[in-house]
Formats: structure tokens, C-alpha cells, sequence
């Protein structure tokens, strides 16, 4: 369930049937293995691999207990798990199978009645396991005798008949097939075997737990005890005598020596009753480990803590500046923590797990609980208690939007609701918001609620039962003080009711009573039985579908904060686009980012289950990251706000047209490794793995390229929300021509000098090809001023058949490229001549690609008409052109008329480029336009370097309506950021359209055609636009040809050295194909001109020098107003550059 | 409302919520105003932090009900929590640090669009004392001294901004108290009577009526005859 915006959702689901495969699926339905671990703590290397029915019989105590009333000791039925490196017995009946039923999986977050969600059993490292013997059984087929490693650390291989020490021993007898039972006895020896390498391990690891020591051998009597926490320097919280330490001290030494201590204790109903009456001090925090789980991550990576520490030492963070600043203020009034000694380790305990976990990194809350921690634990312990704590214990409570927390108090305002009908009721009258209140009881695991003795006497059981005890706990507050709490008409009165009942927890419940023992009982108890008897109907399960249940509404609610802090806070250029547009832009942008994460995620799944479906069948099915599943949505805290390029890609194919990849089967660069391979095998089996999603695949070209290095203002390869919105405001947001004919200049412009050099030009001609592929939008219709001057003929241009804009837009981008060399100032005037060659071979080129178009429509659109009536600057500038070029007719509007409906056909005659036949008529006729143009076309020279700058690329576009429009409306326009693509541009997808029909899902797989875009779709299909896209790839295959060869001309060019020095016996070579890998040619006929055409040149150049002062004042306040015409500016530069055009064009392509 | 005031005049409840970046002295000013204390190492506050404190103003005696707020950056998501309700809120931001006046403004127009729609905000830039021209002197032009002048935010940039929302604006010093009973006086002042009569009552409608009347008053409530003394 997406929920970035409506928008996003429709479109997907749109796009994607499939789109089940989302996060709240996995909500829904658990994993087998995060089910697995979850009931028996587990790390997540763990997998459910064997299960079978057995009952577990504990031997009677031995002779150190001396009572030997039960002959067979204790019995508990229930089932056996096996997974890598556990084998795990509970009295919870729950299965793991794959086939068993989502309940059937998760019984244990039923009801557990004190006993957790492990219930009674064990869960044994197989490291731990010293000895498994095959019983000889009447009863069950199978029976196995467990040696364990209890007591390692002590276990001198030489005293064998210690007397203190007594191994501890268990049945377990299996029910089931004997099949199955040889199946999990296969089992577990292989992991027996893979094991054994942990036991030196695992020694390390209950070397720091404080049981051994507690029960030492006589012969270890003086050794120093493993570190239990702060609490043995600077003594523990409380009165030790009021706690009864000592008491319960002894009943747990009894109960570890006669059930196994730390990872091989086994839990019977007693164990839980000693940790509801409350832990002692010093075995508090192994206790604390061994029910959270935390000593088998500590047991898996015993050395991360201090390697991590080792490896991050001396770096710095954001996360380590603001423990800094938490430090001196994390329960300053214990004693420890006014100590350097204590300060220190909370120091690197927060450190070293803001380093392993930097999407966490620091929250404040956590310096409070971890604080608490390191009162009864070492550093490595809280570091992987808190690990626990973060990952599975109270998930998304310290994440970066904690949106675990705000969660959490939801679905505690649910359950008071439900509970506690009156109440609530009086809360909403009188405005009062629960979670104010019970917040920081959640979010500090109420240690700084409470009195620190009864916070830990609530964590005590927390760790065991997990984290409905924080409900529990706080619904009986709430019903205990429910009285006063009606009387609380606001939130101050409501905080100081419970204020000041936490102060008076130690004081007796009943002080009134008659009966000295209900006397006795001190409010804490009350509010654990409460806690616990009245609220024992709130179970991990119930929580956990308050959860399900609340958590869209969390997110969303988190994601619309961010959202909207996000939006306010861009900078000064997101005020160019609308709060719409911005919206918008954010949704898009999170949501291609959550989009590409989810699918990565599930790429990887699917490439887990492979590899494992392969190796073993009982693994089938499982992901070995369960818990990453829920990352890339916003309000889940940080997964990347980064955008990098092929996000970028897939972002602005979200929006525009072009950049839709019109060969979507081609693997693109980033794919042709072993990853494209992948992705490609598994194509067709699911449009979900493809890499775009269910999304068109993106297209990849330059323009993508330079938009997002322009984009990438810090260079860092990735776009942040900000870039992208910046980016976006300088297209979209002035709506002003000059703006975005400035912006696209300033992307093309590499260094920045305001200058665009040949390659340059044709890098822009290409960008223009390729964002027009796919026809233009935008507001088409000639500007007004236009319109008025120019009368029905451009629209009769641009409505006859075979006329479309788009071809107009082509031959206005041919119009282009000749312009921008025509205006082009050189950068070194010496290499002038150079240009001469080139230009011949390319023009003798063309002709051949051309074949003959005469097609000429002299009613075609004729731009501008208005310049009869311009004053003398355009008349000289016509005469002067005139004379340059004696084929144009003085006469502009004839000219142009003819320049510009000549294109279109030539076009087409380009799209069908094997016709080389020319008929000598035509032929000759280009050489003489062609001679007359090269006079004032040298800028053509590859060798001869030069450059436009913005004011002659201002006045080339402006000289082309079409150009004009794209840049004052249809580029703008085609960056749908609110609507998206796919209800417009889609579903053309049917039409005869052809690159479209890669859109589809799955079926524009198919292969298309190789050739870079050209669409190869089926004949049938092919109506009038498929002509016309042929038209647009040919176009931009043109371009690229054009490129191409001045490149080679350039390395011709620079082979033969100095320019003046050419062989001129290659005069007529040059319309040989292969002429283009020969020495240059030398043109005599351009030799001789040069003086004219020198003159001419310079003249035109002082008139354009004219124009572009011209143009960069009045353009900007005109450039929008040109509409509505008589600006002399404005019109000076249309009239320049369309004379321009038809030389420009008569030379490029007329030849 | 029911709290006895000190003496027969009308007493009446004020919501009021401190925001602003992480570690600006937030908690620092609140503990000066309610306890006229200042201390180095305070337990950090998690998601909010309630205290209360009268001001006595001539006519009446405003009983603010503060609501110190976490700084943390990830806490500003539980923010609207608390400014939810609020009549006033003490945006602030520290001197030395010009990112926490970004952020500030930040806060200001997460108030303006999100809070209640009366609510008074003032902009208050704290740790004065670190700056040539603090120490609870009246004098702000520190002269040509540089020297030693941790200043990064200058008091005409802050102030234009806050005269532009319209904030009351305040330098302050937690530390040496300069100004901080100041600004709680000059919100307390700035706060429409008409809006105090009922506290804060419950009803979503009634609650609407009120912050109506806040807009209607809140130009009247700035002009100069509110700067009156508070006995705080």
C-alpha cells in the first residue's frame, strides 16, 4: 500500500496488477523464519529447518539438591526446532512448516501466561551442546540424551569428577515418523558438526556472564567476577535490603545449578516467577540478555562491539555530536554517571552503535535506556542489548522519524479506547492527548517515568514477554488512577496526577486496610498485577494487529509532516513552482526511490531463493533478511533521499515523454553485467523483476547526462530533493523563453564560459531531436503576433497532411545547426579556410543521403511576415544576404517560404536514405546553391575552432517559431510533473504509434528493433506516425551522422597538419562514401571566393554583433511580448535569422 | 482555572510551546523563567517537557502551561502534538549559530500554517551572553570590538524577519537571565484578553470560536499599551 500520494497508488496500480508484493504484505504475512525467531529471540541467520513433536524430561536434581522425590524428574511436552545453529525446545506448540497456517506460526504471541513468547524449553546453541546419545526407547521410536557445555568456562578438561559442578543431561524423545525423526536427527548432527568450531566462541562469550561466576568451583573461589554493570562500582539503585537481593540471589543460584545457566538454561515455570518477583542486581543484566535474545547476537559477532569501536575511533559524526551533548544529562543523579568511568561507556556504547546502525544513529531516549542498561551490564552487553532493543524489541521508536513511537501510542490510544471507554471519553472532552502523556513512558521504557527500582522491575519482564509489557504497564496506570483522572480537565492537571502517583510507587496500595498483608502491598505491586491479571488480555498478537491496523495512517500522517516540512523548507527556488508542482515533485521523487528500493529488495529475495531453492529444499522459501523489507518508505525513517542517475532516469520517465527509452530491450550500460543478465532471465517470468518495475524503461541519452550533472549541483552523483526541485523551478518554474532558452545554453555550456563550441552545437541539436522524438507539446499555435502578421498560411502550413510539427520541428532543428555555424564566432580566425573542405564533403554527402527532393510548397508556413515592415536594419541585413546568397529572392517572405516548406519533404527523403539516385538537374542545381552557401558557411571547418554564444543561440532559436514555441512552451510543458504520463501518453501505446508500443507491460519486451530507436514495429501498424517517428529517429540518426563525420574530418584534419597545404586532387572524390577516411580536400572554387566571402561574412557578423546587443536587451523584456510583435528587437533578430535559415538550409540540405 | 491566583484578579491558563533546533537553550530559558535557575547539564527532554509558571500582570495573571520541546531534529514529527492548542509560542534560535535561525524560521512557518491560527509567536535569540554586547547590558552596539564577539546572527536580520511575521522578537540570556522574563511578559500581554476569559476550554467548536477572536485581536493586542510590567 503505497501512500505517497493517491496520484502515485493509481498510477501504479495502473501500471502494476502485481502490485501485492508490497510491505504490508509482509506485514500480514510473516516469514516463517521472523516468526521462528521471533518466538525463540533468535539473530536472523536463523531459519526453521526441522521441527518435531518431543517431550523434553529434565532429570530430577541431583545430589547437590539431595531431593530425590521425583524419580522422573520433570516432563513438558511440546515441540523441537532446529535451525543452523540452535536447536530450540518450547512448551508452545507453534510450527514453522512452510505448509503450517500464519496461526499455527505464531501461537506464541498469543497468550503466554508469564511464561513469553519462548514459553518453557530451551534454546540451545549448538556450540553449547557437548554430547547427543541415541536412547534405547520402548515408548518412542526415537530418544536423544543432551550433554550440555554447561559451565564451560570452568570445565578444566582434567577435573572430570568435580563434585560442584554437575553436568547437566536431558531427554528428549521424539514423536514422530521414523523417517522424520531420522530427518531431524540428520539434522542436527550435520549442524552439530558445522558447529563445533563455535565452542571456543561461546566460551568467550558466558565468560562474561555473571552466573559463572556465581557458581564457580571452590578452586575459582578468588577470581574476579565478570563486569555486571556499574551498579558493582557505584553500587546499584535501591535499598538492596528492601529489594531482598540476597534472597532472591540464592533461589537463583538454586535454580541455575539445577536447570543449566546463561545459554544453556532451560526455562521451567519457576524461571518466570523469579523474574516477576524481580531480578537481582548482578544477574539482572545477563538475565536481561539471555530472555531479549541480545547474548546470541553477542554470541554470533562476540568481537563487533570492540572492533567497531577499534575501526570508527577518532571519526566523527552527526550522531556522535548530539551524544555528546546527552552525555552529562543521562540519569545525572546516579551516582555512576557523574563519573568519567561511567560517562565513558555510555559514550561508547552509544557510539559504537550509532557507527552499526547509522539509519538509527542517535536518538535522545536512547542515552536514558542504555544508561539504565550499563547500571547491570558490561558495554559489550548493552551494545547488543540495545541492538535487540532497536531492531526487534521496540522497532521505528528511535528511528529518524520514529515513527515506531508514534505508532506505538496510537495503538495504545486504541487500546484505552477499548478498555477504558469513560475515560477515554473524558480525555477527548477535555482536549487532553494521551500520547503527551505516555510518550516518554514508551519511548525511555519508563526509566525516567519512574522510579528507577520499579522501571526495572517493568524491564525485567519486558525483556522476557516483550514489548505489550509497555501496554500492559501503562494501562494499568491508567485504570489504577482512573478516578483522579476524570477529575484532570487538562493536560497539566493530567501530569501532575501521574507525577505524583509515580512518586509514591514504594508506598503501600491499601494503607487503610485492616489486613496487614493487603497493608503490605506496595502500589508497584498493584500496578503489576493490575498490569498483568487485568490487561493479561493484551497479547503480542493483539498489539501486533493494532499495529497493522494503525500503521498507514502513522506513516502517512509522518510522510504528509515530512512532506510538507520538506516542501517549505526548499529553497528560495521551489517559490517558482506551485505547492502543487512541489507536492508532486516529492511524491515522484520519494516514490522512485521507495520504488527502486522495494524492487532491488525483492530482486534479491528472488535471487536468494534461487541460490537456496538450489542448495536445499528445506530452506525453500526463506529470505535471509526478513527485516529489511519495510525500508525505502519515507516514514520508516532514512532509506536514501539520494537520487542517483538511473533513479534520475526512471524519475523523469515518470513525467515526460522523452525520456522513455524507445528500445527498451536493449540492456542499458549499468545492466550488461552480471546484473543485466539476471534481470533478463527473469524478465518474462515477472514484470516486477524487471529493473524499471512495471514502469517504461528509461531512456538514456546525453541530455539525461547533462540534466543531471547540471541537476547534481554538488557534484555528488546523486540529486537530493533539493537539486531535483531546483533543477525543475529553472525549466518549469519562470515560463519565460529567455529563461529556458538561457538554461538550455548554460547545459550545454561544459565550462561554464559562455561559450558552446561545435560540438557543443551539435550535442544541442541532438538534445532537441531527442526530446522532440516524441512529437511536441506544449501550446502549439503560433504566437499571436504571428498569427496576426502571418494570417492563415501558417496554419495552413501546419495542417496539411505530411506537414505535421513535428516534421516542421525537424527541419527547424536542421535550420538550427546551420545557423548556429553560421553565427558562430570563430575562436581562432586563421583556420577560417579549413572550413571550406568540410563543408564540400559533407554537403556532397548529403546530396547522396538526399537523393532529390523537390518538393517544394510554396504555401507552406512562412514565419514572421512581419518584417516588411522592419526597419533598415533588416533591410540591410536582406540586401546583404541577398547578395551573399543570389539564389534567395530579395523578397524575405518568399524566401522563407520556400526555405522552410522545402524541409519537411527532405526530411522524408532522409528517413528513405538509400536513395542515392540524383538526377544531374538536381545535382547541379546544388552545387551552385551549394558554392554560393559555402561562401558564408566556413564555421563549418571542424579544424577552425568557434563557438555560439548565448546571445547568437538566443537569436537562432528566436529566428525559428518553432524553436520559440518549444522553448517558450512545449520543453516546459513536457515535464508532466502532476499529472505524469500515464493516463496521456500511455495508452497511445495502442495507436499505430509506434515506439510506444514499448510502454505495454511485458509485451514491449519484445525485441525491437537494434537500431538506436528506430521502431520496428510490424508493418500492419504502421499508420502516418509511424512514417512520421521514422522521420524524427532518422532526424536525430542524421544529426548523429553529421557529428560523426566532422569527427572524422576533424582527425583527418589534424592528420594532414597545416590547412593550407592540401591536396587538391581530391577535388571529386568527395561524394565517394569512403571519402570521409581521405585526406582533405581542397575546393579551388572556395579559394577564390574567399575575399568576397570574407567581406560578407564580416559585414553579416557586425550586423549580428548588432543583433545580439540588441537581442540580450530587448529579448528578455520581449521575449514573451515578441508575441504581440512590433518590438524592433525582436523582429530584427526574426529577420536575421530566417534569412539565415534559408541560406543555412539551402547549403545543409539543398546542397 | 482554579488555581488561586495571588490576588482577586481574573487568572487564566496559557498554553505555550518553545521550539526551536536542538541544544539553542530551550529548556535553559524555561528553567530560568520558572525557576530563575540556570544549569549546565539537564536531562534531555523527552518528546516534551510540561511545566508552569504565572505571570502576574496588572489587570490578570496569566498561568502559562509550557510546553518544552525535544530539539532533536527526529522529534520534530511529534511537534504538532504539542503546539496543537497553543495560544503562544517562543520560537528560538542561538546567536552564535546562524543555522538555528534557518531552522527557526523554519518553526515559524510550521506555526503560521499549522498552529492555531491566533497563536502569538515570538522569535527569541538566546545566549546573548556570549556576545560583545550581552551580559544583560542595555547597550547592544558592541562598537568596533570583534574581538571575542561570538555573534553570527546580527540583531537587524532577526529583527526584520520577525517584523515581517510579525513576531514579538527578544535577545536573551539564559544564562544571566537577561530579557527572559521579558519576553513571557510581552507574550503574556500580547495574548487577547478576549481569549483568556475562556482558557482553555473543551469543544473543538467552542475552541474555534476562540481563535477567532484571537484574529480579530491579535493587531489590537500589539500596540504599546500592552507594555506593562509582569511580577514574575
Amino acid at each position: 500500500m503505497l501512500n505517497l500520494s493517491n496520484f502515485v497508488q493509481k498510477a501504479q496500480q495502473l501500471l502494476d496488477p502485481n502490485q501485492g508484493l508490497n510491505i504490508s504484505d509482509s506485514d500480514r504475512n510473516p516469514s516463517k523464519a521472523f516468526l521462528f525467531q521471533a518466538q525463540f529471540r533468535l539473530p536472523s541467520t536463523q531459519h526453521p529447518l526441522y521441527e518435531i513433536t518431543a517431550e523434553l524430561t529434565i532429570p530430577p536434581a541431583n545430589a547437590t539438591q539431595g531431593d530425590r522425590d521425583r524419580e522422573r524428574g520433570y516432563q513438558y511436552a511440546g515441540k523441537l526446532h532446529l535451525s543452523e545453529s540452535y536447536l530450540c525446545f518450547s512448551t508452545t506448540p507453534s510450527s514453522f512448516l512452510q505448509s503450517a497456517t500464519t496461526p499455527t506460526s505464531s501461537i506464541f504471541t498469543g497468550q503466554t501466561h508469564g511464561g513469553g513468547p519462548s514459553g518453557n524449553g530451551f534454546s540451545f546453541p549448538l556450540s553449547s551442546v557437548r554430547r547427543v546419545e541415541r536412547l534405547h526407547s520402548q515408548n518412542f521410536q526415537f530418544a536423544l540424551a543432551i550433554t550440555t557445555w554447561n559451565g564451560i568456562s570452568q570445565d578444566a578438561a582434567k577435573d572430570k569428577d568435580r563434585k560442584d559442578l554437575k553436568e547437566q543431561r536431558i531427554t528428549l524423545q521424539l514423536a514422530g515418523s521414523r523417517p522424520a525423526c531420522e530427518r531431524f536427527c540428520d539434522g542436527l548432527k550435520k549442524g552439530l558438526r558445522s558447529n563445533v568450531g563455535n565452542v571456543g566462541k561461546l566460551k568467550a562469550v558466558v565468560g562474561e556472564c555473571y552466573s559463572e561466576y556465581l557458581l564457580r568451583t571452590e578452586d575459582k573461589k578468588n577470581v574476579n567476577p565478570p563486569d555486571a554493570g556499574l551498579g558493582m562500582m557505584f553500587k546499584y539503585p535501591g535499598d538492596p535490603k528492601k529489594l531482598r537481593d540476597r534472597a532472591k540471589m540464592r533461589l537463583w543460584a538454586e535454580y541455575l545449578r539445577d536447570n543449566g545457566r546463561n545459554v544453556t538454561l532451560i526455562r521451567q515455570p519457576t524461571f518466570h516467577k523469579l523474574i516477576r518477583v524481580g531480578l537481582p542486581n548482578r544477574l539482572r543484566g545477563e538475565m536481561w540478555e539471555l530472555t531479549s535474545g541480545s547474548i546470541y547476537l553477542r554470541l554470533e559477532n562476540p568481537r563487533l562491539y570492540a572492533d567497531t569501536l577499534a575501526k570508527y575511533s577518532g571519526q566523527e559524526s552527526l550522531a556522535i555530536d548530539e551524544i555528546e551533548k546527552d552525555l552529562n544529562r543521562s540519569l545525572p543523579e546516579y551516582p555512576g554517571f557523574q563519573s568519567e568511568e561511567g560517562i565513558g561507556r555510555l559514550r561508547r556504547v552509544l557510539t559504537a552503535y550509532s557507527w552499526v546502525n547509522a539509519d538509527v544513529g542517535y536518538c535522545q531516549a536512547m542515552n536514558i535506556v542504555v544508561a539504565a542498561l550499563l547500571i547491570y551490564m558490561s558495554e559489550a552487553q548493552a551494545f547488543f542489548l540495545l541492538s535487540a532493543l532497536c531492531d526487534r524489541l521496540v522497532p521505528g521508536y528511535y528511528s529518524t522519524t520514529m515513527y515506531g513511537t508514534l505508532l506505538d501510542q496510537k495503538v495504545f490510544e486504541s487500546l484505552v479506547e477499548k478498555t477504558m471507554p469513560i475515560l477515554w471519553e473524558h480525555l477527548v472532552k477535555s482536549d487532553v492527548q494521551l500520547s503527551v502523556v505516555s510518550l516518554p513512558w514508551f519511548l525511555s521504557l519508563y526509566i525516567n517515568s519512574m522510579p528507577l527500582v520499579f522501571a526495572f522491575r517493568v524491564l525485567d519482564v519486558f525483556f522476557v514477554e516483550g514489548p505489550k509489557v509497555l501496554f500492559q504497564v501503562g494501562l494499568a496506570i491508567l485504570r489504577i488512577n482512573g478516578e483522579e483522572l476524570l477529575d484532570a480537565a487538562d493536560d497539566g492537571a493530567f501530569i501532575s496526577v501521574l507525577k505524583s502517583y509515580f512518586s509514591r510507587l514504594d508506598e503501600s496500595a491499601h494503607p487503610k486496610s485492616e489486613n496487614p498483608k493487603l497493608r503490605a502491598v506496595t502500589r508497584f505491586q498493584e500496578l503489576m498485577v493490575v498490569a498483568f491479571k487485568e490487561f493479561s488480555g493484551i497479547t503480542h498478537n493483539s498489539i501486533t494487529e493494532s499495529r497493522l491496523k494503525n500503521k498507514d495512517a502513522v506513516l502517512n500522517n509522518i510522510e504528509s509532516f515530512a512532506k510538507r516540512t520538506a516542501i517549505r523548507n526548499l529553497g528560495p527556488d521551489s517559490k517558482l513552482l506551485s505547492t502543487d508542482e512541489l507536492g508532486a515533485l516529492y511524491d515522484r521523487f520519494y516514490g522512485v526511490l521507495y520504488e527502486r528500493q522495494q524492487r532491488d529488495h525483492i530482486l534479491k529475495q528472488e535471487l536468494a531463493r534461487r541460490t537456496k531453492s538450489t542448495r536445499t529444499r528445506a530452506n525453500e522459501g526463506h529470505a535471509t533478511d526478513d527485516h529489511g523489507v519495510e525500508k525505502g518508505r519515507v516514514g520508516l525513517g532514512p532509506s536514501t533521499s539520494l537520487m542517483d542517475y538511473d533513479a534520475f532516469r526512471e524519475f523523469l520517465a515518470g513525467m515526460s515523454k522523452w525520456a522513455i527509452s524507445d528500445s527498451p530491450t536493449t540492456p542499458r550500460r549499468e545492466l550488461s553485467g552480471d546484473r543485466g543478465s539476471f534481470y533478463n532471465s527473469f524478465r518474462r517470468s515477472d514484470a516486477v523483476l524487471s529493473p524499471w518495475g512495471a514502469g517504461p524503461e528509461p531512456a538514456d541519452h546525453e541530455f539525461l547526462q547533462r540534466l543531471f550533472k547540471k541537476w547534481d549541483i554538488g557534484s555528488a552523483s546523486a540529486l537530493t530533493l533539493q537539486n531535483v526541485v531546483s533543477g525543475m523551478a529553472r525549466i518549469k518554474g519562470k515560463r519565460d523563453i529567455m529563461g529556458t532558452i538561457n538554461y538550455f545554453f548554460e547545459l550545454h555550456d561544459d565550462d561554464g564560459d559562455g561559450k558552446v563550441d561545435r560540438e557543443g552545437i551539435l550535442r544541442m541539436s541532438e538534445a532537441l531531436l531527442f526530446l522532440s522524438r516524441r512529437g511536441l507539446e506544449g501550446s502549439l499555435s503560433p504566437s499571436s503576433s504571428t498569427v496576426a502578421l502571418s494570417g492563415d498560411s501558417l496554419h495552413g502550413g501546419s495542417d496539411a497532411p505530411g506537414q505535421s510539427v513535428n516534421e516542421r520541428f525537424l527541419g527547424s532543428v536542421s535550420a538550427f545547426i546551420r545557423r548556429c555555424f553560421e553565427y558562430a564566432d570563430p575562436d581562432h580566425p586563421r583556420n577560417q579556410n579549413a572550413i571550406q573542405d568540410v563543408q564540400e564533403r559533407l554537403d556532397a554527402q548529403k546530396l547522396e543521403d538526399l537523393g532529390d527532393e523537390e518538393l517544394v510548397n510554396p504555401d507552406a508556413f512562412a514565419i514572421g511576415d512581419d518584417d516588411d515592415d522592419d526597419d533598415d536594419d533588416d533591410d540591410d541585413d536582406d540586401d546583404l544576404l541577398a547578395m551573399d546568397s543570389p539564389t534567395v529572392s530579395p523578397k524575405t517572405g518568399a524566401i522563407r517560404s520556400e526555405t522552410l516548406s522545402s524541409q519537411p519533404p527532405l526530411l522524408q527523403l532522409n528517413s528513405s536514405s538509400t536513395g542515392l539516385k540524383t538526377d544531374d538537374d538536381t545535382m547541379n542545381r546544388r552545387r551552385v546553391s551549394k558554392a554560393q552557401s559555402e561562401k558564408a558557411n566556413a564555421a563549418l571547418d571542424p579544424s577552425n575552432p568557434l563557438h555560439i554564444t548565448l546571445p547568437t543561440f538566443r537569436m537562432v532559436v528566436l529566428a525559428d517559431e518553432l524553436l520559440e514555441q518549444f522553448f517558450e512552451s512545449s520543453f516546459p510543458a513536457s515535464f508532466h510533473i502532476l499529472e505524469g504520463l500515464s493516463s496521456s501518453a500511455t495508452p497511445t501505446s495502442a495507436s499505430s504509434l509506434t515506439t510506444f508500443s514499448s510502454l505495454g507491460i511485458g509485451a514491449g519486451r519484445a525485441v525491437n528493433a537494434a537500431l538506436g530507436g528506430a521502431p520496428g514495429a510490424p508493418a500492419g501498424g504502421r499508420g502516418l506516425r509511424g512514417v512520421l517517428d521514422n522521420i524524427v529517429t532518422d532526424g536525430m540518426r542524421v544529426a548523429a551522422e553529421v557529428r560523426r563525420r566532422m569527427e572524422e574530418a576533424q582527425k583527418e584534419l589534424e592528420k594532414n597538419a597545416l590547412p593550407g597545404q592540401r591536396n587538391e586532387d581530391d577535388d571529386d572524390d568527395d561524394e565517394d562514401e569512403t571519402g570521409l577516411g581521405r585526406p582533405l580536400p581542397g575546393k579551388g572554387g572556395a579559394y577564390r571566393g574567399d575575399a568576397e566571402r570574407r567581406s560578407v561574412r564580416s559585414s553579416d557578423r557586425d550586423l549580428l554583433t548588432g543583433a545580439d546587443a540588441e537581442a540580450s536587451d530587448t529579448n528578455l523584456a520581449a521575449g514573451r511580448t515578441s508575441t504581440s510583435g512590433n518590438g524592433a528587437g525582436s523582429s530584427a533578430d526574426t529577420v536575421v535569422g530566417t534569412n539565415s535559415a534559408n541560406k543555412v538550409v539551402g547549403v545543409e540540405f539543398d546542397g | 482555572m482554579a488555581d488561586a491566583g495571588t490576588g482577586p484578579k481574573p487568572s487564566s491558563s496559557v498554553k505555550l510551546v518553545l521550539l526551536g533546533e536542538a541544544a539553542v537553550g530551550k529548556s535553559s530559558l524555561v528553567l530560568r523563567f520558572v525557576n530563575n535557575d540556570f544549569q549546565e547539564n539537564k536531562e534531555p527532554t523527552i518528546g516534551a517537557a510540561f511545566l508552569t509558571q504565572k505571570c502576574n500582570l496588572p489587570t490578570r495573571t496569566i498561568k502559562f502551561e509550557i510546553w518544552d520541546t525535544a530539539g532533536q531534529e527526529r522529534f520534530a514529527s511529534l511537534a504538532p502534538m504539542y503546539y496543537r492548542n497553543a495560544q503562544a509560542a517562543l520560537v528560538v534560535y542561538d546567536l552564535t549559530k546562524p543555522t538555528s535561525l534557518i531552522k527557526a524560521k523554519h518553526w515559524v512557518a510550521e506555526l503560521q500554517r499549522q498552529a492555531s491560527p491566533g497563536i502569538v509567536i515570538a522569535l527569541v535569540g538566546n545566549k546573548l551572553d556570549l556576545t560583545n554586547g550581552g551580559s544583560g547590558s542595555e547597550g547592544e552596539d558592541a562598537g568596533g570590538d570583534v574581538e571575542n564577539d561570538a555573534r553570527k546572527v546580527s540583531t537587524e536580520e532577526a529583527k526584520t524577519y520577525a517584523e515581517e511575521e510579525g513576531l514579538l522578537f527578544f535577545e536573551t540570556s539564559a544564562k544571566t537571565g537577561y530579557n527572559v522574563s521579558e519576553v513571557f511578559t510581552a507574550i503574556a500581554n500580547a495574548i487577547p484578553e478576549t481569549s483568556l476569559k475562556t482558557a482553555r476550554g473543551p469543544g473543538a467548536a467552542h475552541a474555534a470560536a476562540r481563535t477567532e477572536e484571537q484574529r480579530v485581536n491579535l493587531n489590537g493586542a500589539r500596540d504599546p499599551n500592552a507594555k506593562e510590567g509582569c511580577a514574575c
